[in-house]
């Protein structure tokens, strides 16, 4: 009964979340908690207002390769390679061209090759770049600034507006700079903070942009998880005291060594 | 005597280009290429600081014992998946360990050049230095690191993956490393300096965590290389300190039974290195600083090897310049107690 709750709750949560973006991707609800220990196993994604977009995979050695979609759900499987992978959606129709990108930490062999290059790779024409993507040992945090490049046809899009929508309801308008970059504080949005980095479900975000030229309109849009900031039970300034008595005790120490040697 | 000629000034240049790599490496190439060198570098490099260049192999260590291993166990499940990655972390960690041995403490270990930089302030402070410890207290805290090794690095984590203990055993040694708050701390970060109150648990690790640091901060402005004596990695050297290419060779001679100022140089109080009548005196607890072969006074006995090649040979003349330059930068401060005896 109460997974059943549960299950329902993700679900209306998901789908009223996404109801407010574009086409963009957000990790398909797990049948557990906790996704395990499996490196390898596959990790499912659903694309949301998605009918008709053609996916991708791009493996780190920047090689596509094709995916099938089953009811907006994609399963990403070991590709044997180790690093980022990205999953692309695309959807032409008119002039207006969508894409929805999202990357994946997929174990295996080492790639040999730098995840700067799958994120540098022009996998639409326009597009919301991560610099740099938080990598392993790090990750989004609420209340931490983030910082994104737009790019068109490879290029910098100078003053570009970024919306930014959460799964936790937040939402925001960015302006990007003359290089195209733009820096924000992810929000602290977050409700029901359980102590403790296992307690607290990630939240996802949505970066999305929109650039019209030549008649053509062409949206994008980037999704990650963000997690809870730990300084909710992280206290620096008590790690700052104990490390203060933790010199005392060094003090106390040394002061002992030097009496006993004197006598 | 010229700082070219000086081993410990070289070695110092090769600890500060070590450290300015393993804390800010990732700024000369790349963010993302941080992790990827090799994964398993045979010293304290801290993948929580977001600018390194390189892993410690204790982390993957501690993540393959606890994710891996341990639920394999209890599934009774070993399959390549399980096997693999731990011998391609201790395959990549036995690549990098021959070419330099137990050098990776005593030349490349950020933690390492951090107490000896204090130990040089102390010294410069005119703290009245130890720089040799009591016999018995060494031989107290000489298991020590055997212990932080089997209990941190292998037991608790396997412990943690097999449901014996909680996630706050996953990755014991890292909740208590001093080099995590080090090198985040040197790459301007100050979150992994903190108490954390989420469970009894991780309080206990972070106090840990903490004093120790504290206790680092101050003991290595008195006494030479502290935490090092208890260092896990060293033990992990230490077991596989035979198939390493840099080898500490000695030519015993009855002087040596008189003099005994190799073990007095020696920042790990090995005395061993003076009454050992063997010719390999690559000791568990060395850090293949060279002190002992600068020391010794006498014409090829003590050698640093690389292979078959001598990297550095004891010679009465260098030994004298040596001791000359020691003086001359410990200035008019209080004779050392190894001074005093000598």
């Amino acid at each position: 009964m109460i997974r059943t709750v549960i299950g329902a709750t993700l679900i209306v949560a998901l789908f009223s979340f996404t109801a407010q973006a574009a086409m963009h991707w957000s990790p398909a609800p797990m049948k557990h908690g906790h996704g395990g220990h499996d490196r390898h196993a596959g990790k499912p994604f659903v694309l949301t207002e998605g009918a008709g977009a053609a996916v991708t995979l791009l493996t780190p050695k920047l090689v596509a390769k094709p995916m099938s979609v089953e009811q907006a759900r994609v399963v990403v499987t070991s590709t044997g390679m180790d690093n980022y992978h990205a999953l692309v959606a695309t959807r032409s129709s008119g002039d207006l061209h969508e894409s929805a990108i999202r990357y994946v930490y997929m174990f295996g062999k080492p790639s040999g090759e730098s995840p700067s290059d799958i994120m540098a790779y022009e996998k639409s024409a326009l597009e919301i770049e991560p610099s740099p993507y938080a990598r392993e040992h790090w990750r989004y945090l609420s209340d931490t600034e983030v910082v994104f490049k737009v790019r068109y046809k490879g290029q910098s899009l100078p003053l570009a507006i970024v919306t930014m929508t959460t799964s936790n309801g937040g939402s925001a308008e960015f302006k990007a700079d003359e290089q195209g970059v733009v820096r924000f504080t992810l929000p602290e949005d977050f409700s029901d903070i359980k102590p403790g980095r296992m307690a607290n479900r990630p939240g996802e975000f949505i970066l999305s942009a929109r650039y019209e030229e030549g008649g053509g309109t062409h949206l994008t849009s980037f999704s990650s998880a963000y997690h809870v900031n730990p300084n909710h039970w992280q206290s620096t300034g008590l790690g700052v005291a104990v490390v203060a008595a933790g010199m005392l005790i060094g003090g106390l120490v040394f002061v002992c060594k030097r009496r006993k040697e004197k006598s | 005597m010229p700082f070219w000629k000086n081993l410990s000034v070289i070695r110092k240049l090769v600890q500060l280009l070590a450290f300015v790599f393993l804390v800010y490496g990732s700024v000369f190439i790349g963010f993302y290429s941080a992790d990827k060198l090799s994964g398993a570098f045979p010293a304290l490099a801290c993948a929580y600081d977001a600018q390194t260049a390189d892993y410690c192999v204790l982390i993957p260590l501690q993540h393959q014992f606890g994710h891996l291993l341990g639920p394999a166990i209890n599934a009774g499940a070993f399959g390549m998946s399980v096997i693999m990655p731990i011998l391609t972390t201790l395959a990549t960690f036995l690549i990098l360990f021959v070419l330099l041995n137990k050098a990776f403490c005593g030349w490349l270990c950020p933690l390492g050049f951090f107490q000896e930089v204090l130990g040089m302030i102390g010294q410069k402070l005119r703290l009245n230095r130890t720089d040799s410890l009591d016999s018995k207290l060494v031989d107290r805290i000489r298991p020590a690191k055997w212990l932080m090794l089997g209990l941190l690095v292998v037991l608790f984590p396997l412990a943690s993956g097999m449901g014996f203990a909680g996630h706050e055993l996953g990755d014991p040694f890292c909740k208590i490393c001093p080099s995590r708050i080090l090198t985040s701390l040197a790459a301007g970060q100050l979150n992994q300096l903190y108490i954390d109150t989420s469970s009894t648990g991780y309080m206990i690790l972070s106090i840990i965590a903490d004093t120790f640091f504290g206790l680092i901060l101050v003991l290595s402005l008195t006494m030479r290389q502290p935490f090092c004596r208890i260092c896990p990695m060293l033990a992990l050297h230490a077991m596989f300190r035979k198939v390493g290419l840099v080898r500490l060779v000695k030519n015993y001679t009855p002087r040596c039974d008189k003099c005994g100022l190799c073990a007095k140089a020696c920042p790990m109080d090995i005395r061993e290195i003076h009454t050992s009548k063997e010719k390999d005196i690559l000791f568990p607890d060395c850090t293949l600083c060279g002190r002992c072969v600068e020391f010794c006074p006498d014409k090829d006995v003590m050698t640093m090897k690389y292979a078959v090649i001598p990297i550095i040979v004891s010679d009465p003349q260098y030994f004298k310049e040596r001791n000359r330059a020691q003086k001359a930068w410990e200035g008019k401060q209080k004779p050392s107690r190894r001074a005093k005896k000598a």
